[in-house]
């Protein structure tokens, strides 16, 4: 395995066809505004970091993005073409954070469900397993699994999708700092593959070693976009981190 | 604009899907435990039907009259299936729930939509899931049936397939109700409540309405439990299984409707009045049809054989004006031994009650109360019996045709048994709860890695 430790933005180049458009995406609940006229663009290949503070709106965003919740205005385009509601899971599979599903089944058994949804041979099945080392875990339950072998299992359903485009909530939440490194390499193959990600990341560490360009949200707003050096120029704070230029800018 | 992936994943199996359906309920508690527990609540019903219907047989030995009572319907499969009913009402939700109720509180269902399956694909799959889970409840019931064949009990192929798709049809309406509860609650405890406020409701309804006069009745005729009324007198009735039928589409419809998080509130709103009102349509049509089979042994749900096919032959329209009060019993007779029995067999039938508002309290002393008024082919006549022996000489005689000579071997002769069903109560209360038991062990074992899958060199 590839360990790849720093970001691939150079390959990103402005050229890159527009994969997935946001555009003006509101949303509110009662009285508060979690998303406030969102737009952004995710190109080709790209890894995209949603960035931002816990209630910052990067669950609802990537809920609404993938259909999951209706919004009040706003719309995804693919490709320069509206993609509707209903037709969102043709092109996006979104992973949600925190999830522990069908937990009184077994570990090889949710995977095969997934791999025969998505006509799977059992190689790719068997690749996928290797890379996340899921094989000591295939004849447990899923309820049994420990939080970061769970997350694995997760990763290893969104990789088992066809997508072009994959959304994932706090991918290496429950990891430790070994196995964040590990999984960032395999996310980064994925995206060599040709997928491109869209990760929502609380940790800005993380989302600075992972990403080629990040959306910074806050209160439900969109406070920047771009590469770190973008951001780096926009804040002007040349030469800092992540951290420091999410403080400037939000 | 898709990806050829996706585009070509549109091809799809559903069979990964209902194994993974079957896989939630069978790797479930709520399914085994139910169907542990149905043994001995089959055995319960069966064991003392069986010994009361063995000592009507031994009063019934030199009595042909009494004999000719003894049905194995009324006498064991209704009593022996009233305990498979017991569960499906109180537990079977449970199971049904669980299906949908698990993907919502763990966020499953957030991945389930997500996949290229439409939302009415994905409940197509829960319910035919939740139906092979009730065809396998149905295994001590029918354990039962078999123990009394090997007793020496009779039984009707006919009669007995009606009863068990009867209870098959309650069940999967059970299950379709415990499946929407689910869609629009937010965890399983909710969805159990109101599932269960639906039947058991709907059994109180039947306690405490039916037979009560006007919206009363018809409310208790909305009872689920009044479904399962017609099939155990041996009835199959068109306009019954239409009903049904549209009842467990409509909530199965409605559970799609709900169940996608990402449809707005007013989307599901709309949709499920146009479901409503679709459901309101054939329901009104089902009431219409008067198609039915009596498919009792006994025949009880028809008139003697010769007069059957008499009676089938008069093309006039008949008109019966009845000046009793619905909720009089001998309303209630007269419907079961004669109203009911002519709507079926003869095709122009019209039944007036004089008075819609009549009450027992209210017109009891009126001259004219009891009496049943028959019209046909120009000619009237009045009588107060509720039996069919007076009754259809009355209408031969309208009619101005004799009475039809009886069919010589034609009358139902009965089915004593005088058996000792103590032999049962070991496979009813242990034999077969212990293959239960193994049977759960056995599914819940740990599945076999293939090879090609067993080796990675991961760490955690």
């Amino acid at each position: 395995m590839t360990v790849l430790t720093t970001p691939r933005a150079e390959n990103i180049s402005g050229h890159t066809p527009i994969l997935m458009r946001v555009d003006g995406l509101s949303k509110r609940y009662g009285d508060q505004q979690a998303l406030a006229d969102v737009s952004f663009d995710v190109r080709r290949n790209e890894i995209v970091g949603l960035i931002g503070p816990n209630g910052a709106g990067k669950t609802t965003l990537l809920e609404a993005i993938a259909g999951l919740i209706p919004v009040d205005s706003g719309a995804v385009l693919w490709r320069h073409n509206a993609l509707p509601f209903g037709r969102r899971r043709d092109s996006i599979f979104f992973l949600p954070d925190g999830l522990r599903p069908w937990q009184e089944q077994h570990v090889l058994h949710v995977l095969e469900f997934f791999a025969a949804v998505y006509h799977r041979p059992s190689l790719v099945l068997g690749n996928t397993i290797k890379l996340l080392g899921l094989s000591p875990v295939l004849r447990q339950r899923v309820a049994a699994l420990s939080k970061g072998f769970c997350r694995r299992v997760m990763l290893a359903l969104a990789l088992l999708t066809p997508h072009p485009l994959l959304l994932m909530d706090e991918p290496f939440d429950g990891f430790d700092l070994r196995q964040t490194r590990e999984m960032m390499d395999v996310l980064r193959e994925a995206a060599a593959g040709g997928r491109t990600l869209v990760l929502a990341i609380h940790q800005l560490i993380d989302a600075e070693r992972m990403c080629d360009r990040f959306v910074l949200l806050a209160g439900g707003r969109v406070r920047g976009t771009g590469t770190l050096d973008e951001l780096r120029k926009r804040s002007g704070q040349i030469g800092a981190g992540l951290e420091d230029v999410f403080l400037a800018l939000t | 604009m898709r990806s050829p992936e996706t585009a070509a994943s549109r091809r799809l199996q559903v069979w990964p899907l209902l194994a993974k359906e079957l896989r939630e309920i069978f790797n479930g508690r709520a399914f085994w435990t139910m169907l542990i527990l149905l043994c001995p609540l089959v055995g319960y019903s069966f064991f003392p039907a069986t010994t009361l219907y063995g000592d009507a047989s031994a009063a019934a030995r030199d009595s042909p009259a009494m004999a000719s009572g003894l049905s194995p319907l009324d006498g064991v499969l209704v009593p022996t299936f009233g305990a498979f009913y017991v569960a499906v009402t109180l537990l079977f939700p449970f199971v049904a729930i669980r299906v949908l109720g698990r993907e919502k509180e763990t966020g499953a269902l957030r991945l389930l939509v997500q996949l290229p399956y439409r939302t009415v694909t994905l409940i197509g799959a829960k319910m035919a899931a939740v139906a092979i889970a009730l065809l396998i409840a149905l295994i001590p019931a029918l354990a039962a049936l078999a123990l009394w064949e090997m007793l020496g009990g009779h039984l009707a192929a006919p009669e007995t397939i009606n009863l068990i798709g009867g209870h098959l049809l309650y069940g999967l309406l059970v299950g379709a109700i415990a499946l929407f509860s689910a869609t629009i609650s937010d965890s399983a405890a909710t969805a159990a409540i109101i599932a269960l406020a639906f039947t058991v409701s709907s059994w109180v309804l039947d306690f405490a309405l039916a037979g009560q006069p006007g919206t009363l009745g018809m409310i208790a005729r909305l009872s689920l439990t009044q479904t399962l009324r017609t099939f155990e007198q041996g009835l199959l009735s068109v306009g019954l299984l239409v009903g049904i039928a549209a009842a467990i589409l409509s909530f199965s419809a409605l559970a799609a409707i709900w169940l996608h998080p990402g449809m707005p509130v007013r989307s599901k709103l709309k949709r499920s009045f146009a479901c409503a009102v679709a459901f309101a349509a054939v329901l009104a049509i089902a009431t219409q049809l008067r198609a039915s089979a009596d498919l009792a042994e006994d025949a009880r749900n028809s008139f003697p054989l010769a007069d059957q096919r008499e009676l089938a032959t008069f093309n006039e329209p008949l008109v019966i004006t009845v000046h009793l009060a619905p909720e009089d019993p001998r309303y209630a007779d007269l419907r079961r031994n004669v109203l009911a029995k002519l709507e079926r067999v003869m095709p122009r039938v019209t039944i007036r009650l004089a008075s819609s508002g009549q009450t027992i309290v209210g017109s009891s002393t009126e001259e004219s109360y009891g009496e049943v008024e028959y019209s046909y082919g120009g000619r009237s006549a009045k009588s107060r019996s509720t039996s069919h022996r007076e009754v259809l000489p009355i209408l031969y005689q309208l009619a101005g045709w004799p009475i039809p000579a009886p069919v010589v071997g034609a009358e139902y002769t009965g089915y004593p048994l005088v058996a000792d069903a103590r032999v049962t109560l070991p496979w009813l209360f242990a034999v077969l709860p212990l293959s239960i038991l193994l049977s759960w062990w056995w599914v819940s074992r740990s599945p076999r890695i293939p090879m090609s899958l067993a080796q990675d060199g991961g760490s955690t």
